[in-house]
């Protein structure tokens, strides 16, 4: 028989029992709203992550000075570890096999003036390898080049915010901020970076878009150290060449570093890219169980779709006999009701699949939740709720197929 | 021949307890003719025509069709058989009552595989031969019992089946309608149709050319209609 004679049927049935209908699709469209909202909660959470951990590089090795108290900071040099220091990034550099770069970096919490304006924040002394390690861009201006670097020059690069907070109206490029007593000349301004809301690892939260950086070897001559006994560097970014050897280099610079600062635990090391592999697998405990609940509501709908398509069979015995005597076989008889049980279930996926998009954009909307919807997931949930149609149809299909035409009939 | 029957018989069992129906049943039907089947209430008269219209198995016994033994054929080719070669027209008309005069018709035709413009046509053609052609779009309930037995007619001829079986085609009409369908029963003998109408009323079988009685299960009288001679 013809699928559009099928069809024809199964819009006639659905729409004489409209509200009998509808009931009988909540499951489905539960279960498929469920799914898209589900799925889109966690696309929206890995999507943050990854974005956080890109920031951080995933296939950098981040080696950060441990904080430490004064007095466990003299018993870490009393022990002769002299802290981070470019030694220890010169000697990663060479005795490390798997490095690609490296970016050594100098900090200090300072006061930043520009006119009558000034502000806190975070002084970054780097080398002009650090844009190519991690994944910062300038929005205005260039990035330190290796002459201004070895020429010291007194050149700074401001974060996004603290340029807008200086210069709301006007070019930063070529003008001159104060930084204690030291005046820089702006060549360059951050993109805006997200917030840095979490801490991870030894990291803390901050905003990144605070931040001034300049040469690290201007950093090293014109400011003083924080404390005597302070690290030459705070930090050494190394990126890899493949990450998949993450764990073993991160384990070669460990014990790089301990002979160096002679077994003093002075430093942490943070691999981004093992921290965003530890949350995926938070997260897909997480998947796991909110995909059981999609799959048991998707079920329970075709459950509620089967019980409906036995009573529609019993209703419709006569017409079946009727069909039958004319000359319809079996298989017709088959795929008209299982078609019909399938129009239920598409009818409750699409309902499902609107249900499901609005939910999640108010999640976005109404919340600080983040989700993404994929149009893979909209279509895994309504392949799924087609799938429950046919699979919980079949049965009560077989059954009207297996009627013995003389008897049904004459059904009454 | 178009139907040769021998030797069947047809049993209903119902628990422990078997109840025949029919029994030693021979009949021999040729093209293009006119069959009445009479017979007191419970002889077997809708038995035997379920069984004629592949809607039923015998028990016993051979049932050939155009020389196709039927008892071999599966549930799938019975089903083509009930399309293609049987036109049943029912007491009670057994249309689909959400569908209109025209879908009802137009039903053996999807089964068979027919395009839809084809349908059209061929259904239009069939409720033109029938008179109703302007109630196309009709529902059955909103037709009067005649014009539903029309409708079913048209159904039953839509498929230009071998053979036309009618269970008491007049049974749910009062007596003038009842005139009416046999008059057009006799128009389709006329125009070449095989035709096997049951009936109690002695007037309705009076339009056939040959009269089977039956009773209880037996072949009791099988002779010409002497006013049709
Ligand atoms: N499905 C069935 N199960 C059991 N016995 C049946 C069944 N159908 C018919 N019978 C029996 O078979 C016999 C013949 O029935 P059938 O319906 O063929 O009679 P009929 O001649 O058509 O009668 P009527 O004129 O009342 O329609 C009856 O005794 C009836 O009780
Ligand atoms: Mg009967």
């Amino acid at each position: 028989m013809q699928l559009e004679e099928n069809v024809h049927i199964a819009l006639h049935a659905l729409l004489d029992h409209k509200f009998r209908s509808f009931l009988t699709m909540l499951g489905i469209i539960f279960g498929v709203a469920s799914v898209i909202a589900m799925l889109s909660i966690g696309e929206g959470a890995k999507r943050e992550a990854i974005a956080k951990y890109q920031d951080l590089g995933v296939s950098n090795v981040i080696v950060r000075e441990k904080k430490m108290t004064s007095a466990e900071l003299e018993e870490v040099r009393s022990k002769f570890s002299p802290g981070l220091s470019l030694s220890d990034a010169a000697a990663i550099m060479d005795v490390v096999p798997d490095v690609e770069q490296i970016a050594p970096q100098a900090e200090k919490e300072a006061e930043v003036k520009f006119a009558d304006k000034s502000a806190r924040s975070t002084v970054i002394g780097i080398t002009p390898t650090f844009i190519k390690i991690l994944n910062y861009e300038t929005e205005n201006g260039g990035f330190i080049t290796q002459e201004q670097y070895d020429a010291k020059a007194k050149v700074c690069i401001l974060g996004a915010g603290l340029a807008r907070l200086f210069f709301p109206d006007s070019d930063p490029l070529g003008q001159m901020v104060k930084i204690e007593d030291q005046w820089l000349e702006v060549i360059g301004v951050m993109k805006p970076k997200a917030l840095f809301t979490e801490t991870v690892g030894e990291l803390s939260s901050r905003d990144l878009n605070n931040d001034v950086y300049l040469p690290l070897s201007t950093f090293n001559t014109r400011f003083m150290k924080e404390n005597v006994l302070s690290s030459e560097i705070q930090q050494i970014t190394i990126k890899v060449k493949h990450s998949d050897r993450l764990p073993e280099t991160s384990s070669l610079i460990r014990s790089l570093l301990h002979r160096h600062h002679f077994n003093n635990e002075d430093f942490n090391i943070v691999i981004p890219y093992e921290l965003l592999k530890q949350e995926e697998k938070e997260r897909q405990i997480y998947n796991i169980l909110l995909g059981a609940i999609a799959a048991i509501s998707l079920i329970v709908g075709g459950i509620g779709i089967m019980n409906i398509m036995l009573a529609t069979v019993m209703e419709r015995t006569r017409e079946i006999g009727i069909r039958r005597a004319i000359g319809a076989r079996k298989a017709d008889i088959m795929s008209q009701f299982v078609t019909e049980a399938v129009a239920l279930s598409i009818t409750g996926g699409i309902i499902g699949v609107i249900l499901g998009v609005t939910l999640s954009l108010s999640i976005t909307w109404f919340t600080d939740v983040t989700t993404y919807i994929q149009l893979y997931s909209v279509f895994v949930a309504f392949a799924f709720s087609v799938l429950v149609g046919i699979s919980f149809g079949y049965l009560p299909a077989r059954n009207a197929a297996n009627l013995k035409p003389i008897e049904s009939i004459r059904y009454e | 021949m178009l139907i040769e029957i021998k030797k069947l018989d047809k049993d209903y069992v119902m628990g422990d307890i078997v109840v025949p129906a029919l029994m030693d049943i021979n009949i021999n039907i040729a093209q293009n003719e006119y069959v009445a089947i009479m017979g007191p209430s419970g002889s077997g008269k809708s038995t035997l025509m379920n069984i004629l219209g592949c809607l039923d198995t015998p028990s016993r016994g051979e049932y050939l069709f155009n020389g196709v033994d039927v008892n071999s054929l599966d549930d799938d080719h019975l089903s083509i058989m009930r399309n293609k070669e049987i036109g049943f027209i029912f007491q009670t008309f057994n249309l689909l009552p959400k569908l209109s005069s025209l879908h009802n018709v137009e039903l053996p035709l999807i089964y068979a595989g027919y395009s839809k413009d084809e349908r059209f046509e061929r259904a239009r053609e069939a409720l033109r031969r029938v008179g109703l052609e302007d109630r196309m779009m009709h529902k059955p309930s909103e037709l009067s019992g005649g014009q539903r037995q029309r409708v079913a007619v048209a159904r039953a001829l839509v498929t230009k089946p071998g053979i036309l079986l009618a269970d008491e085609p007049t049974g749910a009409l009062d007596s003038k309608t009842g005139v009416e369908i046999m008059a057009l029963f006799d128009e389709l003998h006329r125009e070449g149709n095989t035709l096997i109408v049951i009936t109690h009323e002695r007037e309705i079988a009076e339009y056939s050319r040959r009269i089977i009685y039956i009773k209880d299960g037996r072949i009791f009288s099988d002779e010409p209609n002497p006013k049709k001679i």
